[in-house]
């Protein structure tokens, strides 16, 4: 078995997604993102893609990364999960890789154990090492959030 | 005056080597000088010029020379070997010469010399220093073709005068003559100098203009060149502008790749061919963009190098800016020596 991932940065880390997840990259410079009152910080904001309104998230709120502005090369990453797209900030989507099950490691116990930690496990190709995201998990928190609110 | 007029109208062409007599003394004044000093002393004179020519007329010449001795040829031709030996002697020795003429009479002879160069002399005499021996000008009538005893009797009419008169007065003929010739030589030298420096300076006025003139047109040229410069600067900002288009393109061709991609995973093994040919369609992306940093990179050091030249430009405007203060400074400078030099040529003329 292989999986397929999308490659993206944030700042000097590669994450991985897996493919079938994905429903398709757009230019973050391209969009302009409505805010959403009460939400959490991970809640960026919504954006109308083709008509439909669409959420985004920010990883780096999630992932307690160092806030930056949407740059020229930044891209959202539009996911199907729980039955809609939703979109998240990268800093760059830089490759689609296969993996085969033997360059993939799982995510130790003491990651797993926590049931709102989205990393399923570690990619590796020569010396890059890609953290590889559940894509349901990712929005799992701000659900909760957003319906608590709700 | 007369003489300022004569020089003035040779204006530089007085070959100061070649200078006459009549160059530097004034014609009518010599003669008015020579007749006033031989009616004043008593002493005949003659002014001739190296060749041994009169140049004025004989002054109070008395009877025994003129209308005697000169009267024959023979007469006249001892007489003027006579003049031509005191002239050379008193040539020769730069001084005036006290000598017996051929016909017993004691003459002088008064070099005119400019820088050693013998330009004139003044001949004169015709006195006696003692009574005349009766027998030795009944010898030269006799000589000469005259009637000897109206000779003797003209040679009685000529004034004794002491040696050490004779020699005073020809000193005194030297010095003024010498003087006078001294100072109206180098009034001409002045007035020759006055011509080479004012015609030395109009030239440099000339040049001056010439320069003004070509600084006025390379400050046009810089003008124009910065004028250039600058559009260039603007056509590497266009080009600049449409490199960003281009790699705006590059990268939704790049997201178009990977999009595809994306589809062509989704899409599994009926997606692989697809997948190559996204996979394409990213690298292609890839080299636009690579492609649009070096044109970028080449722009960058256009501009570089305009920014460069338009700050040399602007260093040359300003040099060129220096460079004319300065010419009408030299300009100023040439036009008050041109006014001190007209003053010179005036007292030149007025000496």
């Amino acid at each position: 078995m292989s999986i397929q991932l999308v490659v993206f940065a944030l700042d000097e880390e590669e994450y991985g997604i897996d493919v079938s997840a994905v429903n398709g990259i757009l230019r973050a410079k391209k969009f302009k993102i409505q805010g959403l009152p009460g939400t959490g910080n991970a809640v960026e904001g919504m954006i109308n893609l083709r008509g439909k309104v669409n959420y985004i998230f920010n990883l780096r709120s999630k992932f307690n990364l160092i806030e930056k502005e949407i740059s020229e090369e930044s891209k959202f990453i539009m996911l199907n999960v729980n039955g809609s797209t939703t979109g998240c900030i990268v800093d760059e989507v830089t490759d689609i890789v296969k993996l085969n099950d033997d360059e993939v490691q799982s995510a130790p116990g003491f990651i797993n154990s926590c049931t709102t930690n989205c990393i399923t496990g570690i990619g590796k190709i020569d010396d890059r090492m890609i953290i590889i995201l559940d894509p349901e998990k990712i929005f799992m928190e701000e659900a909760i959030e957003v319906n608590c609110n709700a | 005056m007369a003489q300022n007029n004569n020089v003035k109208y040779s204006g530089n062409q007085v070959n100061l080597n070649t200078v006459k007599l009549t160059d530097v003394i004034d014609l009518g004044f010599l003669q008015k000088f020579q007749d006033d000093f031989a009616k004043g002393v008593g002493l005949a004179s003659v002014t001739v010029d190296p060749t041994g020519k009169p140049i004025t007329d004989p002054s109070s010449y008395i009877r025994f020379c003129d209308e005697y001795t000169h009267s024959t040829e023979c007469g006249d031709k001892r007489c003027a070997e006579s003049h031509r030996k005191g002239g050379e002697e008193a040539a020769r020795t730069g001084k005036p010469v006290v000598y017996e003429c051929h016909a017993g009479l004691i003459d002088f002879a008064a070099p005119i010399m400019l820088e050693g160069r013998l330009i004139g002399t003044i001949l004169g005499g015709q006195v006696l220093t003692a009574s005349p021996d009766e027998e030795k000008y009944r010898r030269i009538a006799k000589e000469i073709g005259v009637d000897p005893d109206e000779y003797v009797k003209a040679a009685n009419e000529a004034r004794i005068l002491s040696r050490e008169s004779i020699e005073a007065a020809a000193n005194v003929l030297f010095l003024v003559a010498n003087n006078m010739s001294k100072t109206a030589y180098q009034q001409l030298k002045l007035k020759a100098m006055v011509d080479v420096l004012s015609d030395n300076l109009h030239q440099v006025s000339a040049t001056m203009e010439e320069l003004a003139a070509s600084a006025t047109d390379i400050s046009g040229n810089q003008a124009n060149l910065n004028d250039e410069i600058k559009n260039v600067n603007a056509v590497t900002g266009k080009i600049d502008e449409v490199m960003d288009f281009i790699k705006d393109i590059a990268d939704e061709t790049r997201l178009l790749g990977l999009n595809a991609a994306i589809e062509a995973a989704r899409a599994g093994d009926a997606g692989l061919g697809f997948g190559v040919v996204a996979q394409e369609i990213r690298k292609l992306s890839a080299d636009s963009k690579e492609t649009v940093g070096k044109i970028k990179d080449l722009t960058t050091i256009i501009k570089i190098s305009v920014d460069k030249t338009v700050h040399m430009g602007s260093e040359t405007t300003c040099t060129i800016e220096q460079q004319a203060a300065a010419i009408e400074e030299v300009t100023a400078s040439v036009e008050e020596i041109t006014s001190l030099t007209e003053q010179l040529n005036d007292l030149a003329n007025d000496m």
